[in-house]
Parts: structure tokens; sequence; C-alpha cells
């Protein structure tokens, strides 16, 4: 779909990169939640994959990231946005 | 015997005050001498508040500590922190080679940015 010039979602589709291929990066911190937090909706929780277009290999070194980051309060389990 | 590079992060009771802070501090890393451990570095970050409650208490005192030492060290070390009423929680982590270069980078202050061109506006406006 993708290669096909005439397809009428040709330019619509965006192609997605792992952030941290591209950036270089080889070990996800967990001290650093404004990063970890980017990778979080507002409830808190982790976003797959298929939105934020991580490879598998940093996306697991993500969620240990956060759930480390978690069990030390320094990233929400879950935030009630009704505050 | 094997020696590794180790990160410890704890949380101390905010409740105390900085005198006791200090020498709680100290404590530990006097333990880590004691055992035969190099201490590289240790970072007071002091009080922040938790993204949840925790044991009832809505912040904490930080300290993150970087040392070399044997392992039978940690054992000692994390049983000593369980004990204390102090410490509210800890964290332990063994240095693999990646781990390693990177905090080669962050000693460098050469730690490459995730988010740096123009899609990082992008989300941003999402945000708002």
């Amino acid at each position: 779909m993708i290669k096909n010039p005439s397809h009428p979602k040709k330019g619509q589709i965006k192609t997605r990169q792992c952030k941290f291929t591209k950036a270089g990066l080889e070990y996800i911190d967990y001290k650093d939640t404004e990063l970890l937090q980017r990778f979080m909706n507002d409830q808190g929780k982790i976003l797959p994959r298929r939105v934020t277009g991580t490879s598998a290999k940093y996306q697991r070194q993500l969620s240990r990231a956060i759930k480390r980051a978690r069990f030390l309060g320094m990233v929400p389990y879950v935030a009630d946005n009704l505050r | 015997m094997s020696r590794n590079y180790y990160e410890l992060t704890y949380i101390l009771n905010p409740v105390l005050d900085d005198e006791k802070h200090e020498e709680i501090i100290e404590k530990y890393t006097e333990l880590i001498r004691d055992n035969g451990g190099e201490v590289d570095e240790v970072d007071e970050w002091g009080n922040r508040s938790f993204e949840y409650e925790m044991d009832d208490k809505s912040s904490g005192y930080y300290v993150n500590a970087y040392f070399t030492a044997p392992g039978e060290l940690i054992e000692k070390l994390e049983r000593a922190l369980r004990i204390s009423d102090h410490v509210m929680r800890y964290l332990t982590l063994k240095y693999d080679a990646k781990m390693m270069r990177h905090r080669d980078l962050q000693r460098k202050n050469a730690v490459p940015t995730v988010f740096v061109d123009e899609e990082d506006e992008e989300s941003e406006e999402d945000e708002d």
C-alpha cells in the first residue's frame, strides 16, 4: 500500500521511526522522568508500540525503566486526572 | 570475587531533619566502604514529592549513589536497608556493558537527546 504511488492514502500515512534508535541512545534511564512521561498517557499508562513507533528492543527497555520509576514514586501508577 | 558497578537509589523518611539525613547517608556510605566497596558518587536529590502516596507520605528524601563493590556486599547492604525504619524504598541496579557506556556519556554530559527535531514541537502542540 505504501509502495504504490497512486494509492489514495499516500501522503497521509505517517511512517514512524523508533526515537531511541534514531537518537542512538543505548540505555533508557529510569531517572529521566521527563522522557518516560512522553511515552505515557495522562492516566499514567505506557503507550503501545503501535502509537509511538518504538522498536521492540527499546519498548522492553522503556517499560522496565517506567516500572522502576513507578516503584520509586517518580512516575504515577495511576493518575486521576479529575483534580 | 567479582566486582561490579552498582547504582543504588533509596528514599529516606522526609520527616527527619537534615542532620539525621546526613547521618544515615554517611552510615550507608561507610557500610559500602567497610565491605570492600569503592564509592564513586553520592548524589542527594533532596526532598521530592511522590506521584502517589507511599506509606501515608506524599514526599521523600531521595539519595542516589554509584559504587564499585563485590557482589557479597549487596546482600548485606540490602538487608541493612530493609531493616531500617528510615528507609522507605531502595533500588539497586547492577550495571552491564550498555549501562556503563551510558554512564560514561552521562559523565561527559553527552547523552543523546531523544526529542530534538521538529517532531518535538509538533507533539508538544498536541499535548496542549
